[in-house]
């Protein structure tokens, strides 16, 4: 077995998704403590551009490869070319992220392979030649130390933004592989539209009667990705006051999250929902209305850069985790603050 | 149809959690849930024999107790349930689990195998994923609505922003999140009917499997150490709505926020 360590890219239509960026950071610098190479893998429809901004991380080579099968069958051919390339080359350690695709692949290929495989990564150190692994636990309110055990490269699953990305400068070499087959007993993706269009731009796809449904403009950047997030919970009351939310997380350019009670009631869809359940985020800032902050919502968000949460009830857990509180009524602080923001962003 | 859906006992989540000297969980009866995620499971299992005719079966691996949790399935609803319990499952990792569910549903055999998207103490949400790969089947995962007709499943697959439709050829896995439904409560009669079914339990032998291959042994990773995680933050709290947006603005801009 070498001493190299891997980063699989997460690409949708030629697309990086901002992990892969701190994967491949990650990997430059493990492999450096451990004397081996860096390595990206990229699999997708295109590559190239995201070959670019992957060796920019540090990553000395890009395994890519290019197919209209990656796009077309949910991650079987993707775990067929990571499998191969694991098996021909030995690497000690493969980074995937924590997210809906890297844990696919990565429990396709850990299984086929036997390998040991670690997922929600918070941490990484090297103690000893091997990595020592921070991994919360019951919703945050543990952490525990893990290593891994046994023969064979390994499988490290990192929670989102758990690693920095370090755009460090440098051009990688490129070596193509070629891309499986289609798979014989596939899931094939059927549409009605792809990931990229809604992704990108906020188009949820046609109405049946053709005009176009786009997300409301606030709530479109990626929470993971969001660097200031307004959240949402039960104390707002009702659906009816999550526009107050939306409003100020509109004029400070934020994206908007929620607590699960909030999802649960109905009131925003299942994929703004943060913590335990839901998506781990962490903004420079994160403004909490009317969350009472139970450890499960904490375990995704606890680690943002500021928090600021505002409740009516001065009892709640989150008055312990924040960085400024306010105990008074959101319907209404949250209009004055929305206002507020836009006179200053207009002066 | 047969309909096998695959479920986790966990801890509840309020429930103190303690590890042994062994650095696994002190599993303590009273505190034993059904998996949140896996309500949902069941509920979808249920709506799926509905449309379709056929058998629902809940299939767990887990301590002898959770034989009390998947119970509560039958009480839901589920025909019957299937444990797998052996004391060399012990400290089995997500893989050696995978070993053991996929064992058991080709043992059982089934049209349609449903999982939760992951389970509320681990939040690993790989199983399904590895048992597809050791079945040699697609798994449609995080699917927020499931259609089967005619021998394929297609499914609403969650994404960042809408969804993808994604289809495979029966037998199929799906993973699905709890958008999918809402899971109903057992009503008395059910819970009345559940004491009349059957669960069976297996041991490693049943299912054809040797303990080299599962348990704590087989696991590629092990726990070092665990400790509580104490992320208070003493910030300033502010009382009232009198000035409580300036506070905050002032607050952003001093951070450089705004």
């Amino acid at each position: 077995m070498s001493n190299d360590v891997w980063a699989l890219a997460e690409l949708s239509n030629g697309k990086l998704a901002s992990i892969s960026l701190q994967l491949a950071s990650k990997a430059a610098e493990l492999a450096g403590a451990f004397g081996g190479e860096s390595t990206a893998l990229a699999f997708g429809v295109t590559t190239a551009a995201a070959a670019q901004e992957l060796g920019a991380c540090g990553v000395k080579t890009i395994l890519a490869s290019e197919g209209a099968v990656y796009d077309q069958y949910l991650v079987q051919p993707h775990a067929e070319t990571l499998a191969t390339l694991i098996q021909q080359r030995q690497p000690k350690l493969v980074l995937f992220g924590t997210t809906n695709y890297g844990r696919d692949v990565a429990a396709r290929v850990a299984a086929r392979l036997g390998l040991g495989l670690e997922y929600n990564v918070g941490d990484v150190a090297v103690e000893g030649g091997e990595v020592v692994m921070t991994v919360p636990a019951f919703g945050g309110s543990q952490s525990v130390k893990m290593a891994f055990q046994g023969e064979g490269t390994k499988l490290l699953g990192a929670r989102p933004n758990a690693f920095p990305t370090n755009r460090i400068g440098g051009t990688a070499a490129v070596e193509q592989i070629p891309a499986p087959s289609a798979p014989a007993k596939g899931a094939k993706v059927s549409g009605p539209f792809g990931t990229e269009g809604a992704e990108e731009a906020g188009h949820l796809g046609k109405a049946p009667d053709g005009h176009d449904i786009w997300m409301p403009a606030a709530t479109r950047a990626k929470l993971e990705e969001a660097q200031i997030i307004v959240s949402g919970g039960r104390g707002l009351g009702g659906p009816e006051n999550f526009k107050l939310v939306e409003d100020l997380a509109a004029a400070l350019g934020a994206s908007v999250g929620a607590s699960r009670a909030a999802v649960d009631a109905g009131w925003i869809p299942y994929t703004h929902q943060v913590g335990q359940t839901g998506k781990t985020v962490k903004p420079t800032v994160y403004i909490a209305c009317g969350i009472s902050g139970a450890v499960q919502h904490k375990a995704g968000m606890g680690t943002s850069g500021l928090i600021i949460a505002i409740n009516k009830d001065k009892d709640a857990p989150i008055f312990s985790f924040c960085d400024l509180g306010i105990v008074g009524d959101l319907t209404v602080i949250l209009p004055q603050l929305t206002e507020k923001v836009m006179a200053r962003k207009g002066a | 149809m047969k309909i096998v859906v695959c479920m986790k006992e966990t801890p509840s989540t309020t429930a103190e959690k303690r590890f042994g000297p062994d650095m696994r969980l002190e599993r303590r009866k009273e505190d034993a849930i059904i998996n949140p995620f896996d309500e949902y499971t069941i509920e979808e299992g249920l709506r799926q024999q509905e449309k379709h005719g056929g058998e629902v079966i809940a299939l767990c691996m887990g301590p002898e107790t959770a034989s009390d949790t998947i119970r509560k399935a039958l009480a839901m609803g589920a025909d019957s349930g299937v444990l797998v319990s052996d004391p060399a499952l012990a400290g089995s990792d997500a893989i050696g689990t995978a070993r053991v569910l996929a064992a058991g549903l080709t043992k059982i055999g089934f049209d349609l195998a449903l999982f939760g998207s992951a389970a509320a103490d681990s939040y690993g949400g790989v199983v399904p994923s590895a048992v597809a790969e050791l079945l040699d089947l697609p798994l449609l995962s995080f699917a927020s609505k499931l259609d089967i007709e005619g021998g394929t499943a297609k499914i609403q697959r969650q994404a960042e922003v809408g969804y993808n439709e994604v289809e495979a050829a029966t037998p199929a896995l799906v993973s699905v999140v709890k958008s999918i439904n809402d899971p109903r409560y057992p009503s008395m009669k059910g819970i009345m009917q559940s004491k009349k079914k059957t669960i069976e339990t297996w041991s490693l032998a049943d299912l054809g499997l040797v303990a080299a291959t599962v348990g704590a042994g087989a696991a590629g990773e092990q726990a070092l150490g665990a400790e509580k995680v104490s992320t208070t933050r003493k910030g300033e709290i502010y009382q009232g709505n009198d000035g409580a947006a300036d506070r905050v603005i002032a607050f952003l801009v001093e951070q450089k926020i705004l």
